[in-house]
């Protein structure tokens, strides 16, 4: 019979066939009268990406967002790191506060705790008869980090969580004290394991930059609403959508590696 | 206490408008979390029934609404469905006006951003779904619905109760965005009363601890559910 599609094939040949239809439509839809609104999209680009009307310097847009969800994804880590281990530990004095604190900042929404945080952080802080400054983009940072730090210790909980308790026994009748479990057997098995939850709460942070626009930084949705300001009605359709297109383009592919590495974690069973 | 100012808890007016606010918040979280598990259960019976273009745009559908902003694709329902033509004449002054309200918009696009969280999380749980009970079940004469009914969706739904409930409190704490668009629910009000008295800290603390408080409401409700389907053998019921 010659061409015989697989299951998986067949699926990925509709969605390319949206593709195309899509990439069709807007080329149907700029011949209808579309360009001129494509062109002015076109023009605002380097705006959108970089903040500023040349492409250069890197003033805001969508750079910044990437630049604020690393700075968010970096705080978030250690932090993260060290609620996931005070929730592990054995002393109640440590786990029960960390586990609180844990709980309350996964239960608050992420706007909220951005909002409550740009008030509650002074503007400028004298520490040793040295002033440091709290800019919006830092307030942001901060505001942010705090519930990804929260979600982070859950993923570490759970990876630590994860390792079969036999282990824990074969090293304990070794004769190796907790931190020496912890350091030589649990954390190289289980950082494996937090790697795609890591991911995913990262594509998760890059999604939440949207929110650091009520702060007032020039992220790439500050610089939307003030262009939309002065363009017509028309266009703020076609400037939307390359928003929304910029960060699908830029999650989906760490969603898909995180699943890729997820499936390959199910693997090893312990 | 640490200088922080409560006199303006006293008057009714802030009071109705955090009432209010509360209020919307829990109708816009109750309708978009009915919307998002119908979205999700219809989504993922479609799934099951391995229709490869039917497949792909479900898988498209889901990751498309999962890799963009919910908040941007509000605004994108606010701001832009009317001009694609979503506008009615109102019959009582003729003028064209959006057929969604900012209400509207919200709900919608709240509902497909959870259902689209939704019918990963049922896919998964049908995917874990252990086959030797599948196969015991078959062994003992069932038909593919009774399967589905007694057996399959019993267990499925035990499995999925935990990522439901993290879907819930996700949708819930973002049902906070739609105050972007002037939706009049809680974070809304707190702008109001903080413009009106100018106690943002005061304001913003107040309903954070209003917001921890519902969500924690929420999840312990559905950690009481789970303990009370839980049967021996999954997720609890050990």
């Amino acid at each position: 019979m010659g061409l015989t599609l697989s299951y998986d094939d067949k699926k990925r040949a509709v969605l390319l066939l949206i593709a195309v239809g899509v990439v069709a439509w807007i080329a149907i839809d700029a011949a209808a009268g579309g360009s001129k609104y494509w062109a002015r999209v076109l023009l605002r680009l380097p705006l959108l990406f970089t903040g500023s009307g040349s492409g250069w310097p890197i003033a805001g847009g969508f750079v910044l967002n990437i630049l604020l969800s690393i700075a968010v994804m970096t705080l978030a880590t250690a932090l993260g790191t060290l609620i996931g281990i005070a929730t592990l530990a054995r002393l109640a004095l440590l786990r029960v506060p960390s586990l609180l604190l844990m709980n309350f900042l996964r239960n608050s929404p992420w706007l909220v705790l951005l909002f409550a945080m740009l008030y509650i952080l002074p503007f400028e802080v004298h520490v040793f008869g040295r002033v440091v400054a709290f800019p919006p983009f830092v307030k942001a940072v901060i505001g942010l980090a705090l519930p990804t730090a929260a979600n982070f210790s859950e993923v570490i909980r759970g990876a630590v969580q994860s390792i079969h308790s036999g282990q824990w026994e074969a090293a304990r009748s070794l004769g190796y004290t907790t931190i020496q479990i912890y350091r030589h057997v649990i954390m190289p098995q289980a950082f494996r394991r937090m790697i795609p939850g890591w991911m995913n709460l990262y594509a998760l942070v890059m999604i939440a930059t949207a929110l650091a626009t009520v702060t007032g930084i020039q992220d790439v949705l500050t610089i939307l609403n003030n262009l939309l300001a002065m363009e017509s009605e028309r266009v703020i359709v076609y400037f939307y959508l390359t928003v929304l297109f910029l960060f699908f383009a830029y999650c989906y592919p760490i969603a898909v590696l995180a699943r890729r590495l997820e499936r390959a974690v199910k693997g090893d069973n312990l | 206490m640490f200088g922080l100012d409560y006199s303006w808890l006293a008057d009714p007016a802030y009071q109705q408008w955090l009432l209010t606010g509360v209020v919307n918040t829990l109708k816009l979280a109750a309708i978009s979390s009915g919307a998002a598990i119908v979205i999700g259960l219809f989504g993922a019976l479609g799934l099951t029934l391995r229709i490869f273009w039917l497949d792909a745009l479900i898988e498209l559908f889901v990751e498309v609404f999962r890799n963009t902003p919910p908040l941007l694709q509000m605004l994108f329902a606010y701001f832009t469905l009317s001009t694609l033509g979503l506008r009615v004449t109102d019959p009582a002054t003729g003028l064209s006006v959006p057929l969604l309200s900012a209400f509207a918009c919200a709900a919608t696009s709240l509902s497909l951003f959870g259902g689209a969280l939704a019918i990963e999380a049922f896919r998964s749980g049908i995917e874990t779904m252990p086959r030797s009970i599948i196969e015991a079940a078959r062994s003992l004469g069932y038909g593919r619905w009774a399967r589905f009914w007694w057996v399959e969706a019993p267990i499925a739904t035990r499995i999925c109760l935990p990522a439901l409930t993290n879907i819930l409190t996700n949708l819930f704490k973002t049902t906070s965005q739609a105050s972007v668009i002037t939706v009049p629910e809680l974070m809304y009000y707190a702008g109001q009363i903080y413009n009106d008295t100018f106690r943002t800290l005061e304001v913003m603390i107040l309903v954070l601890v209003i917001y921890v408080t519902l969500v924690s409401m929420l999840t312990f409700a559905m950690a009481r559910l789970e303990a009370f389907m839980a049967f021996p053998g999954y997720g609890k019921g050990r």
